[in-house]
């Protein structure tokens, strides 16, 4: 009992924190754009993020920083479903599936409703996800101060293994971008003895490869390099968009969908390594498989809109869990936020949450509002956003190039910088070209040296015998999972063989 | 390196590195198995673009010191919408002129960062 008083004077102390005139002027900047950079193709909220972590001392104390950069996260999940559903291009990666079924409805003259259901299936979705952050993450940064390194080795090696196991594309290049991002970690002092490593003797390098270089040469000025092969057109289906409000039968059509899905985003969102992007795809293959009319679906079935829409919002939110109780960021945006809360001097962990208890449930009240904004953002004010899809890309591309720059610059104050964030572009660009996602590695750079300080004062504690991650009760469960995750899909690899060779 | 029982500074790489070996050689026997069809890295003059526009940033990165923020980012604007973009100028002219003054106004301005004067400082 005492413990959910606890929460709701927690909540309480929160919305205190959050109703200041400051934060909620940038949990408004950050839902805006948010939808903005959601909208806009080629955009996401990663590079975005990182393209806000060098002036993030300039917006404020640490809670106001990430109330804006967690409001421009899951504000675009909500304008990401609107480029799908209008041009058939995911305006965010976390859309993709919503173009399958949004566009057709769109091509049928039901702009509207799949317009108005994945609004509202993000705002029932998001708050779920909110609710869920609120009553799970206290207790179980109260279970994680039980963690030692064993522990913690476990738990960022099977975030890092799920990451490249949920990721999509091959497994084999995923683990190659994450050992490489390892690597990248391990540049500078060594974080246990001070020795120097990989510096070439520039000592530049000492502090190692800073984040915000890296993220913004990989995810902003990358992506750009590799957009320009193509000509991205936006063409909008329609321009009138009424009926945004679903009918009664488009609900009862689609209420399900968001519920499932709003549980299904939930559970993958707080997987170390799961994310909004997976639990998209995952909602969409349940909602057709669950559904008595699994043909409808690639020809504008709403719950197709409905169920993903639903679950990246939930995923979004339940993915602070593992960062705010853990310390371990679970996906690239979320890996943004971490590096934004150390920029800011606050380490992120099971110790968040009684010391710096501001931080912690500021961010959660501000998240109730924020999904307040986005659905009016999102659902009545929808056709203004749409004008900013008649904004050519081609004029956007070089004003983020230019923002990563003065970005980059800001920094230090030197154009050193730029060189190094235009060498990891070119690097972002040419793994895009042989089909390398720089996300698991970007993740992989920030869990480095977590990872690297947990196995090694594991090691010091066990005199060397490796099998101390597998005898402690909660390492050892953490190891079983893993294995059993690795097994099963090695099982399925195998048998997708099998279908191949004799269909 | 150090010993198992007391792990030194190349501890991990060192591992990792053997990793990576592993993988890169799992990797190429994949790709050697598979069925070799040629697909060129770049469709036809695919890559005249992003060098473009690797040449622009370039360019930018070295100017930015000598010709100062304000000049150096309007032309960096005008190349790369005239140059790689073919937009008319009557629409490159007014966004150039407006995107730098923006800018100016964000990060000199709000954020107080002391962008580079060039020679006109």
């Amino acid at each position: 009992m005492g413990e959910f008083l606890g929460m709701f004077q927690g909540l309480a102390t929160g919305f205190d924190i959050a109703f200041t005139l400051t934060n909620l002027t940038f949990a408004l900047l950050g839902a805006v754009l948010g939808t903005m950079v959601g909208i806009l193709p080629g955009l996401g909220p990663s590079a975005t993020i990182s393209l806000l972590l060098p002036l993030s001392f300039k917006i404020g104390s640490p809670v106001t920083s990430i109330i804006m950069m967690a409001g421009i996260f899951y504000g675009a999940m909500y304008g990401g479903s609107t480029t799908s559903i209008l041009v058939n291009i995911p305006g965010e990666a976390a859309s993709v599936v919503t173009c399958l079924d949004g566009y057709q409805m769109a091509k049928k003259g039901r702009a509207g409703p799949a317009l108005g259901i994945a609004a509202i299936g993000s705002f029932i979705a998001g708050t779920i996800g909110v609710l869920g952050l609120t009553f799970v993450a206290p207790p179980l940064a109260e279970f994680a101060l039980k963690f030692g390194p064993p522990e913690y080795f476990s738990l960022t090696l099977f975030g890092l293994l799920m990451a490249t196991l949920l990721g999509g594309g091959s497994i084999l290049k995923g683990l190659i971008m994450v050992v490489m991002g390892l690597l990248l970690g391990s540049v500078g002092l060594d974080p246990i003895s001070g020795a120097i490593r990989f510096t070439w003797g520039l000592h530049m390098l000492q502090e190692g490869i800073d984040f915000v270089t890296l993220a913004m040469g990989m995810f902003g000025v990358g992506e750009i390099f590799y957009n320009l092969e193509k000509v991205l057109k936006t063409e909008l289906v329609t321009r009138k968009i009424t009926h945004l409000w679903p009918t009664l039968k488009d609900w009862a059509d689609s209420k399900w969908a968001v519920i499932r899905g709003s549980f299904i985003g939930f559970f993958i969102g707080i997987l170390p390594g799961g994310g909004a992007v997976i639990s998209s795809l995952v909602s969409y293959a349940v909602e057709k498989k669950v559904s008595k009319t699994p043909e409808e679906f690639g020809k504008g079935a709403i719950q197709g809109v409905a169920g993903p829409e639903s679950a990246n919002n939930a995923a979004a939110s339940a993915s602070f869990i593992p960062l705010l109780t853990l310390g371990i960021p679970g996906n690239p945006a979320i890996a943004m936020i971490f590096a934004a809360l150390l920029i800011q001097g606050v380490q992120p962990g099971p110790f968040l949450i009684t010391e710096k208890p501001e931080i912690f449930w500021g961010v959660v009240a501000s998240m109730y509002i924020g999904n307040v904004m986005l659905l009016i953002l999102n659902l009545p004010m929808v056709g203004l956003w749409v004008q900013l899809l008649r904004v050519p890309y081609s004029i956007l591309a070089p004003i983020v190039v230019l923002f990563c720059c003065v970005g980059v610059y800001s920094i230090r104050n030197t154009v050193f910088d730029i060189y190094v964030m235009g060498i990891f572009g070119v690097i972002g660009y040419i793994l895009r070209k042989v089909n390398l996602e720089p996300g698991p590695m970007i993740l992989a750079f920030v869990l480095g040296p977590i990872l690297e300080r947990a196995i090694r004062q594991a090691l010091l504690i066990s005199a060397g015998s490796p099998l101390i991650f597998f005898t402690r009760p909660i390492s050892g469960a953490l190891m079983g999972l893993l294995i059993f995750f690795i097994v099963l899909q090695v099982l399925f690899s195998i048998r997708q063989k099998k279908k191949k060779m004799n269909p | 390196m150090g010993k198992a029982s007391r792990p030194g500074p190349g501890f991990l790489p060192f591992g990792l590195a053997l990793i990576l070996i592993a993988l890169s050689i799992a990797l190429l026997a994949k790709s050697w198995k598979a069925e070799k069809e040629s697909v060129p890295f770049w469709p036809e003059r695919g890559w005249v673009r992003p060098l473009l526009g690797v040449g622009i940033f370039l360019l930018y990165a070295v100017l930015l010191p000598s010709l100062g923020f304000i000049l150096t980012t309007f032309c960096f604007l005008i190349c790369w919408m005239w140059g790689i973009e073919r937009i008319r100028w009557a629409t490159i002219l007014p966004i150039s002129i407006g995107v730098t003054a923006v800018l100016y106004l964000i990060f000199s301005y709000f954020l107080e960062v002391p962008l580079p004067g060039g020679f006109l400082s």
